[in-house]
């Protein structure tokens, strides 16, 4: 299988970015050479999005994965997966109910290859706060990921605050369990500085200044390079992203910065997200010097 | 899945030997509704930035296999399909800047359902042929 | 009610979409919806191994079929005389490819070749030695049970003379593998309406009752349409008056619809407008 030695942040493409046009004008081969264009060798699929017959795909579809990645020299980073606690929609998941589904996660994301998933936890408020019973959930699902070497993490995003209670309680909980198996994705939303005039803006808000991710750096496997406007001059408007890259290396940080594209434009006719991901991979390109 | 316009984005990169590019790529599909067998190609120039390509200087990859112009005209027992890009490549120390970049392709494709007077087309030209012509997408982005 | 005249749909109409925002199975779900029981393909368009013939598409071609109560009917192919820039293929090269068309439709249940010739004038008449060419391969198309079908497409009209060589040919070689497939476009009697993509203002026409010697060379029809209003009229070719005449003298065969106007490349465009054929034909022929 295709490895891809570079130490330190590393270039990545999430295909979460290709929802509009997934399925009616591009394949997953098709994504899988764009990102080969950008010259990025990480990827992140969405388990329910992107594997065909999800969630138990056939042998010639992981074959064809594998195929994939060798030819467009692609790692499988990350795997996107929910637990999706209120599925029933009369009853909540129980513990035991959410960790078989996790599990089954867990199984196949390690099938396909990829070490971290970015688990979405249930919540059940507007500040994203999680269900009650998630230790219960994460601890019943540790061993699995501890045999199958997965990193569980639940993903850091705006209005989040890297300072705010749903962090530590995560950090809290990695200290106890001392597990190396559940840490963290840090969207990069939670450092956006600049917004539209008269753009919404969460009152839940405020954003962080990059210098705040170090102390969560030995938590952090992955991060969603998220992106809001490309210049023409390939540079991120709303978002310091050189500021925050110089940290993370400074500070020793080894991972993949998978970009994240979730502009309402992408939705309209003709949109080519590869073109917006290309302008951002030149800026990442320029920034990382790889 | 191909790309509505004939000029590709996917695709569009460098060529690289020994981690340094001597070359780039376009990828193209065909605009004609049927496939044709390659000695019907009219293969025409590019034109990057306004830095004109001959087509002699053009190979043109079809079922990964490369071939010079030269050689499309005599390749009849092979087949372009309609689902498949062709991989137009040009050798270059350096290979393009990275950044936006303006590219032209010209090609066509010959008909011998149509009449004689109507099956001409000039590669060197810049008119358009009912089943060809110069076709343009500005802003490619090299990274 | 005996149902003769079947409707199909030639999946050219979906060039501007095919392998962009359709592949072959959405053409099948296209169909299946308009209740057409017959496919017409282009070869060089439509199967992915083309000029070869992988078991793979053989067998995903048999399950297409079935599962969308859909028969082959008509598999286009061409005679690509100007093969190479400075000559004209030879009779041996037109039979090596004819053959092996031959094979590939035999093999995929088609029986109606659409034969499309290579032609060297105006008016669309096909290469001087097409008597030789197709005289030399009859015993093979004998062999996998195939017709091939010149098109007569505008603008040809039906008096054309050549049109009466090819009947001249099937009467005198008494050939069962050769006949004719008609374009309703030789009926084509506006070029003025919005939306219609013109390619000769001036062009001639042919009346429908022209088509009725004709019938029994017939194999099959190419059902033509350039523009369908909201109340399902076609408003370039006079339908009601060509399929009384199909009906009336008991021709047997498919109407393959064929999409000729404009937005081709809007996705969905074709989809609605063959619909609307189709809810055409349906009320014409009652069925």
């Amino acid at each position: 299988m295709y490895q891809y030695d570079r130490k330190g942040p590393k270039r990545g493409v999430a295909l979460y970015s290709y929802s509009a046009e997934f399925g009616l004008t591009k394949t997953l081969e098709d994504c899988f050479e764009d990102v080969h264009d950008m010259g990025a060798h990480g990827i992140e699929i969405l388990a329910n999005t992107h594997i065909a017959n999800y969630p138990y795909p056939t042998d010639e579809w992981v074959e064809n994965w594998f195929r994939l990645c060798d030819k467009y020299e692609v790692v499988p980073v990350e795997y996107g997966n929910w637990i999706d606690s209120h599925v029933l929609g009369d009853r909540d998941l129980t513990t035991e109910e959410s960790v078989a589904m996790l599990s089954r996660d867990i199984r196949l994301a390690h099938r396909l290859g990829f070490t971290v998933m970015r688990t979405k936890m249930p919540v059940i408020n507007d500040l994203l706060e999680p269900v009650k019973n998630w230790r219960e959930i994460i601890k019943g699902a540790l061993p699995l990921a501890e045999q199958l070497n997965i990193k569980m993490c639940p993903e850091i995003h705006t209005p989040s605050n890297l300072k705010g209670k749903l962090v530590t309680d995560f950090v809290d909980f990695i200290k106890e369990t001392g597990t190396k198996h559940f840490g963290l994705n840090i969207d990069f939303s939670v450092f956006r500085t600049e917004f539209k005039e008269g753009e919404w803006v969460d009152p839940n808000y405020t954003p962080n200044a990059p210098e705040d991710i170090i102390p969560l750096l030995p938590y952090i496997y992955c991060c969603h390079a998220k992106f809001i406007n490309m210049s023409e001059d390939f540079r991120e408007t709303t978002i310091p992203y050189p500021e925050i890259i110089k940290v993370m290396q400074e500070n020793g940080w080894d991972g993949y910065l998978l970009s994240e594209y979730e502009g309402a434009d992408k939705y309209d006719p003709g949109y080519e997200v590869g073109q917006t991901l290309r302008r951002h991979h030149v800026m990442l390109k320029n920034l990382l010097g790889d | 899945m191909l790309e509505a316009d004939v000029i590709q984005y996917r695709g569009f990169r460098n060529i690289e030997r020994d981690g340094k590019a001597v070359g780039f790529q376009i990828c193209v599909r065909s605009d004609y509704y049927r496939g044709v067998w390659l000695s019907q190609l009219r293969p025409g120039k590019v034109v990057v930035d306004g830095v004109t390509y001959p087509k002699e200087d053009v190979i043109w990859e079809i079922n990964g296999k490369d071939h010079t112009v030269a050689e499309l005209a005599e390749a009849g027992g092979e087949f372009w399909r309609i689902t498949d890009v062709a991989t137009l490549k040009i050798m270059k120390d350096g290979g393009l800047s990275q950044g936006f970049h303006d590219v032209s392709v010209r090609f066509a494709a010959s008909c011998s359902y149509m009449p004689p007077f109507l099956d001409q087309f000039d590669e060197d030209g810049d008119d358009r042929s009912f089943n060809g012509g110069t076709y343009t997408r500005k802003n490619m982005i090299i990274v | 009610m005996e149902r003769r005249v079947k409707r199909g749909v030639a999946i050219y109409s979906y060039s501007g979409e095919y392998g962009r925002t359709m592949n072959l199975e959405d053409c099948f779900k296209d169909l299946r919806d308009m209740g057409a029981t017959g496919i017409e393909i282009l070869a060089n368009s439509h199967i992915d191994s083309y000029p070869a013939l992988t078991d793979e598409y053989v067998a995903e071609w048999m399950r297409l079929c079935t599962a969308y109560g859909v028969e082959p009917v008509e598999y286009g192919h061409w005679i690509d005389s100007r093969l190479y820039r400075n000559r004209e293929i030879s009779p041996q090269e037109a039979r090596e490819k004819l053959v092996n068309d031959f094979q590939i439709a035999h093999r995929l249940g088609f029986r109606i070749l659409r034969t499309k010739m290579g032609v060297i004038n105006a008016e669309l008449a096909p290469m001087e030695n097409w008597r030789e060419i197709i005289e030399s391969v009859l015993p093979e198309a004998e062999k996998y049970d195939v017709v091939m079908c010149p098109e007569i497409h505008l603008t040809t009209v039906l008096s054309d003379r050549f049109v009466q060589d090819y009947v001249d040919f099937i009467n005198e070689t008494g050939t069962k593998n050769f006949g004719l497939n008609i374009d309703l476009s030789v009926f084509q009697n506006r070029f003025d309406v919005p939306g219609v993509v013109v390619f000769n203002p001036d062009c001639k026409h042919s009346q429908p009752e022209e088509i009725i010697p004709l019938l029994p060379y017939v194999k099959c029809i190419h059902a033509k349409f350039n523009k369908m209003d909201d109340d399902f009229n076609e408003l370039t070719i006079p339908y009601p008056e060509i399929l009384k005449i199909l009906t009336d003298y008991g021709w047997e065969g498919y109407l393959l619809s064929e999409y000729e106007g404009e937005k081709k490349d809007v996705p969905g465009f074709v989809s609605h407008e063959l619909r609307k054929q189709h809810v055409m034909m349906k009320r014409i022929l009652g069925y």
